[in-house]
């Protein structure tokens, strides 16, 4: 499955290999289209590729880390 | 014939012909209508607005249809309510409320994005439209769907307070209760818009859907006798409408409908919900999405796809933002009911609030003249004042007992 995701690091985690290590210990397959990193913390806007079960997993691994992960769309509940 | 030129990404600026979609395939960012403002220039005069019907559609050019409008021909052209007492009180020179608590059909400023929605989906040939909501916008493509013939579907959290069910269910949706919590529907949401062929109005239709706010700046504009004001307070949920208020007030001037702009904007936000408040006082663009804890509900987005967007507009005109708590959102709502008779929602008694934090800030100088965007009628959140108001006096049905309780009250 491919999902299409917008990751937020708290600037503590800007320096750290955060996607990488998601992305080869869950097998998923990330494909960068926008990125920007501030004083205070750094965006990623990308689609993920993988099972879903390793999806779930690796985007749970990000969270705990300290990553938000939300959809690009942002927030459809209105 | 319309003016719509296409669809353009607000990050890389590829262009895009007008479909149903609402993100660029290449770099995730969301799309944009553009118009060809020449053509409309041509066209479209204060003369020719002031001979149309007052609802949203009298600025139609500036709208994204192509043919005539089909959904909403009673919604906007709400008052612009000049706020004496409520100016007095703040110590403000000249004060407006734009009231959208008096939007056909449905009591809020949804109505006219959903016009919009609504009416471009029927032009795409969409039978069936959805959409997610907590409120405001469940009500209100329930009842322009019902009118316009449209089957609905209309995703809410299982949890939302009975009273607002049943005000969609009113107009006959097919109303789907998610078991989940509010990134749970999201998240599905997504997930059906890309698999079902419908116009779901704040995803695939969103370029168009978020067209409709403009016709509140359009309005401010010619109620104020064709000039903008040199504040506006914005309620920010998503940011959109805080944005498509200032592309309005671009495109009078763009069109040649008023020479100049020089208007601040400023966001109003619940401190339990307030990314992009926090941003605006951080000073930086980023927006850090949070889980939101606020009576404010229709405000209570926490990861504001507009955000961004937002925060440059802010900056752009010299605007700020404001965030203020559940009971200044109370005290506020009762405010604006005493002094001027207008029963708002808790977003209401958020602008209302945080424009006050703004002119005690000095922000927003006391000889500006303001208008403050009020999006829902008090009548869709009453729970939230439930409590916080005097009560009846009690009597008995007998002239002495009324007598007694008259002689109470005007002696308080």
């Amino acid at each position: 499955m491919k999902t299409r995701v917008k990751l937020t690091f708290p600037q503590n985690l800007i320096k750290e290999p955060v996607l990488f290590t998601m992305a080869k210990k869950f097998d998923i397959m990330p494909n960068i289209r926008r990125a920007r990193v501030t004083e205070t913390a750094g965006e990623i806007v990308l689609e993920l590729e993988g099972s879903e079960e390793n999806m779930n997993s690796g985007i749970e691994y990000m969270k705990q880390q300290g990553v938000a992960i939300e959809l690009v769309e942002g927030d459809i509940l209105e | 014939m319309g003016f719509v030129r296409g669809l353009k990404c607000r990050e890389c600026g590829r262009e895009y012909p007008v479909d149903p979609i609402y993100v660029c395939e290449f770099c995730f960012g969301p799309l944009e209508v553009v118009y060809d403002y020449d053509g409309i220039k041509k066209v479209l005069t204060k003369e020719k607005i002031l001979s149309r019907p007052q609802n949203l559609w009298r600025y139609k050019e500036l709208l994204p249809i192509d043919g005539e409008p089909t959904v909403g021909l009673h919604s906007g052209f709400t008052p612009l309510v000049r706020a004496k007492k409520l100016a007095e009180h703040l110590g403000m020179k000249e004060l407006y409320i734009k009231d959208d608590t008096v939007t056909h059909p449905t009591l809020s400023f949804k109505d006219r994005v959903v016009a919009v929605a609504l009416s471009k989906a029927k032009e795409f040939g969409f039978d069936t439209v959805a959409c997610a909501s907590t409120g405001n916008l469940a009500h209100s493509v329930s009842a322009h769907g019902a009118a316009a013939g449209l089957k609905r579907y209309i995703f809410i959290p299982a949890t939302l307070e009975q009273s607002k069910i049943v005000a969609s269910l009113a107009y006959g949706p097919n109303l789907i209760a998610v078991d989940g919590n509010y990134d749970d529907v999201n998240r599905l949401c997504s997930e059906v818009a890309n698999k079902h062929n419908w116009a779901f109005v704040n995803i695939n239709i969103r370029p168009f859907y978020a067209e409709g706010s403009k016709t509140q700046g359009y309005e401010i504009i010619e109620q104020l006798g064709w000039k903008t004001p040199d504040a506006v307070v914005v309620p920010c949920a998503s940011g959109s409408l805080l944005t498509k208020i200032w592309k309005s007030f671009k495109e009078m001037k763009e069109i040649g409908i008023i020479d100049n702009v020089n208007t601040k904007v400023f966001s109003a936000q619940a401190t339990g919900c307030s990314p992009i408040v926090a941003a605006i006082k951080e000073g930086t663009d980023v927006i850090r999405p949070v889980k939101p804890d606020t009576i404010a509900k229709s405000l209570a987005i926490g990861n504001p796809a507009d955000g961004y967007y937002a925060t440059q507009v802010i900056k752009e005109t010299g605007g700020f933002g404001a965030d203020v708590s559940d009971a200044e959102i109370i005290d506020a709502i009762k405010l604006l009911a005493e002094t001027e008779g207008i029963f708002a929602e808790t977003a209401g008694g958020v602008t209302l609030a945080s424009a006050m934090k703004l002119i005690d800030s000095g922000h927003i100088s006391k000889g500006d003249v303001t208008v403050l965007c009020i999006t829902g009628n008090g009548l869709k959140t009453k729970e939230a004042i439930e409590g916080h108001t005097g009560e009846p006096h009690h009597i008995d049905p007998n002239l002495k007992s009324f007598e007694e309780v008259l002689k109470k009250i005007t002696s308080a």
